[in-house]
């Protein structure tokens, strides 16, 4: 399906991450694979640094560290925040939202609407579309979007699948009004039936987790997971990504009447370098305009990639001018969606640690 | 052919391939030369092969085999 925008923009972004930097040559003697291979690995995919929450950290605590270096340095009053809207698939409980647990920890006011969104690599796209809504009402004038996930927490040491690119991280976005018209497209796709390729099988209802559950099972290709786990099917992820974001991503150009020249640059969902290399060749598109370089400096933080491949390398631009963006996000649903707007003129874009 | 079977010693990290070598006999035989594989595929053939579908592929000369067939399709 096709959205169409008006007066609506971006106006800060924000990343947290951990501290704690864990490096893929460290790791490399827990995966059951020659040295050559890994290295080999390490190579093709960009595995290197990725930056992980110590033992017990939760998404509202990166959330609530961010939030309150915002209000600290003057750059958003916690009156204004009208909607707190937090795209996570690691939320402190099942119960109650884990945005109520930011609103409550930071004491923000009760006339506001805090809203969890299960959503994983597409989780920008989507948080996006979600507060451009929420501001078609008169009611909401600065949402805030945040998304989080320590899914490193959820993630075997053992599976060299999963586990070397995997990176905790959160990201604060402000999205407000905009004077000017500020024409944003996105499209947006899913597919349910192909659920099981990205899922952590036990924990939910379904299959509760339990002893049985945590039991490192061999999984072939001698990687070791359990139940309680992160699964991904990388090879599928990858068919999926090279079948459907090229196509997606066209038909949204053709949509909003631009080509390829007019994108300053594309912002896609980072889970590695390899797979954006493919994406990019295939589209055509020089890999200057193309950030890559998430995965192996922090990790893949499923729907915080975004704004760290923005934050992290284009801050210096984003400040000053407006750049026309393509984003793109695709995974956990499985999803797929992209869009296509200015970006620009940030009152903020930066990174923070978090101890 | 013969391009193919040079993109696959690349990929496999040997010197070079034979028709007749089977695929899980190579000591690199794994889910990077697998996703590489079907990486190569797509770049070069247009083809949208699975993890699956190599699976059950035996041979090098049956992987060739199976891209004739999916270029044919």
């Amino acid at each position: 399906m096709n959205f169409k925008f008006h007066h609506k923009r971006i106006t800060g972004m924000l990343a947290v991450l951990p501290a704690r930097e864990a490096s893929f040559i460290d790791e490399m003697r827990n995966f059951n694979f020659p040295v050559s291979r890994s290295l080999k690995l390490k190579e093709v995919m960009g595995y290197d640094k990725h930056r992980l929450v110590e033992p017990g950290v939760c998404v509202s605590d990166l959330a609530v560290h961010g939030l309150q270096r915002l209000f600290d340095a003057g750059l958003l009053q916690p009156s204004e925040i009208d909607a707190l809207l937090l795209v996570t698939q690691c939320p402190d409980y099942f119960m109650p939202p884990t945005s109520n647990i930011i609103q409550g920890r930071l004491n923000l006011k009760q006339d506001m609407l805090c809203l969890d969104i299960n959503q994983g690599c597409a989780g920008f796209v989507i948080g996006l579309l979600q507060a451009f809504l929420l501001l078609e009402q008169e009611c909401i004038r600065k949402v805030v979007l945040v998304n989080a996930d320590v899914m490193s927490r959820k993630t075997s040491t053992k599976d060299r699948n999963s586990y070397p690119l995997i990176g905790d991280a959160a990201s604060i976005t402000i999205v407000e009004r905009d004077a000017e018209d500020s024409l944003i497209h996105a499209n947006l796709r899913m597919d349910g039936t192909r659920n099981e390729a990205l899922m952590i099988p036990a924990g939910g209802f379904r299959l509760p987790s339990s002893a049985e559950t945590a039991v490192l099972e061999d999984v072939g290709d001698n990687n070791f997971r359990g139940k309680d786990h992160l699964r991904m099917d990388g090879s599928a992820v990858f068919n999926f990504v090279q079948v459907e974001v090229p196509p997606m991503v066209e038909d949204l150009l053709a949509l909003a009447g631009k080509r390829h020249e007019d994108v300053d640059y594309y912002a896609f969902h980072q889970p590695n370098k390899f797979m954006l290399q493919k994406l990019a060749d295939k589209m055509k598109i020089p890999y200057a305009k193309m950030p890559m370089n998430v995965v192996e400096r922090f990790g893949n933080s499923s729907g915080v990639t975004i704004p760290l491949a923005i934050v992290s390398n284009l801050a210096g631009q984003v400040t000053k001018e407006r750049l026309f963006m393509c984003l793109a996000g695709f995974g956990v649903g499985l999803t797929w969606s992209s869009m296509l707007m200015p970006l620009g003129q940030l009152n903020f874009c930066e990174i923070v640690d978090y101890t | 052919m013969n391009d193919f079977c040079v993109k696959l010693a690349d990929i496999l990290d040997v010197a070079e391939v034979k028709e007749s070598d089977l695929l899980t006999g190579f000591s690199t035989w794994d889910s990077l030369s697998v996703l590489s594989i079907i990486a190569m595929l797509d770049s070069k053939y247009g083809l949208n092969v699975t993890a699956a579908d190599l699976r059950n592929v035996g041979t090098v000369g049956d992987l060739w085999n199976l891209i004739q067939r999916k270029q044919r399709a």
